[in-house]
């Protein structure tokens, strides 16, 4: 643990940005005050969904035991009115990724999902687990089948495993988005769509055609919403 | 997949490095991770909290370097 020094680090005053930028891959923020709370969190979800296995260093990741406790946290406090999920995920752990995707589904806190640039494989449980969920006009979804990469599947129980693992993703965004089963898995399977594999790649507003997704937008649309949400939630009896 | 106008040897420059790890450390109660610079100093690598206001402290932006003593 780092002890705080005080009244130290004071950026030099007149230093252009660009300067500190150079020296030290730092940027100004604006200026303050920033104390009061602000009503809505915000969770982003980048790169490789992180669980039972440390990725080597290269890999960008969101850690399972870096968001849970995140959200057990936000749960608890009452003057956090909503959590804006932030999405631009490759995929990752199965087992972790759904984890995160059950403890957003099932807070009281509203939780609204925003998918930017990508929300591929694993993501779109936890983009389907919130209240509400935006993609915004230029993100994709990829829908493809779970499979062990460059692995030959060599006995009849590998493939019962694999299986029942895709049950659970499948069962899982069928319950919390709009997508009809059949279309789900006919668009998981689909061949000619993606180059070297089956699968669908969803952009933006297709997303929210087959179901998957609620609304196309960007950070104001989710904002309002979780507004909406947080208003919907005072409001109603608890 | 990139779509950048620099060729590709720039942008993998440094590639084969191994970057220096990391620790986390609560840093005036906001949770980052850190780069430790020797046994007193460490640079913020990124913040790991969701309150929005975390990440307008600028003492605790990307890069800055921190200066205390591990206890």
């Amino acid at each position: 643990m780092f002890e705080q020094p005080q009244g130290e680090r004071a950026p030099a005053k007149g230093v252009p940005t660009l300067q500190t930028i150079k020296e030290l891959g730092q940027m100004a923020t604006p200026a303050g005050p920033w104390g009061e709370e602000m009503p809505f969190h915000c969770l982003t979800i980048i790169g490789q969904i992180e669980g039972h296995i440390v990725l080597p260093p290269r890999n960008k990741t969101t850690k399972y035991e870096h968001v849970i406790p995140q959200l057990v946290a936000i749960e608890q406090n009452p003057k956090i009115k909503g959590l804006l999920v932030v999405l631009n995920t490759v995929g990752g752990d199965i087992e972790a990724g759904l984890a995160i995707a059950e403890m957003l589904t099932t807070m009281t806190t509203p939780v609204v999902s925003l998918v930017l640039g990508g929300g591929h494989s694993i993501g779109a449980p936890i983009a389907v687990a919130a209240d509400h969920s935006v993609i915004s006009a230029t993100a994709t979804m990829t829908i493809h089948p779970i499979r062990l990469s460059g692995l030959v599947i060599g006995v009849p129980q590998t493939y019962e495993y694999l299986d029942k693992m895709q049950e659970r993703v499948i069962r899982f965004i069928v319950q919390h988005s709009r997508v009809a089963e059949p279309v789900l898995r006919e668009m998981m399977f689909r061949t000619g769509e993606l180059v070297r594999d089956v699968g669908t790649v969803l952009v933006g507003a297709e997303a929210v055609r087959v179901g998957l997704m609620d609304e196309v937008g960007g950070v104001s649309t989710a904002l309002t919403r979780l507004a909406q949400l947080a208003a919907q939630r005072e409001g109603g009896p608890h | 997949m990139l779509y950048t106008v620099l060729p590709l040897e720039e942008v993998l420059e440094g590639f084969e490095l191994d970057p220096q790890p990391t620790v986390q450390l609560s840093w005036g109660g906001i949770p980052v991770e850190a780069e430790p610079l020797g046994s007193f100093q460490a640079r913020v690598v990124r913040v790991l909290s969701t309150d929005p206001r975390h990440y307008l402290e600028p003492h605790v932006q990307p890069g800055t370097i921190i200066h205390g003593q591990i206890v």
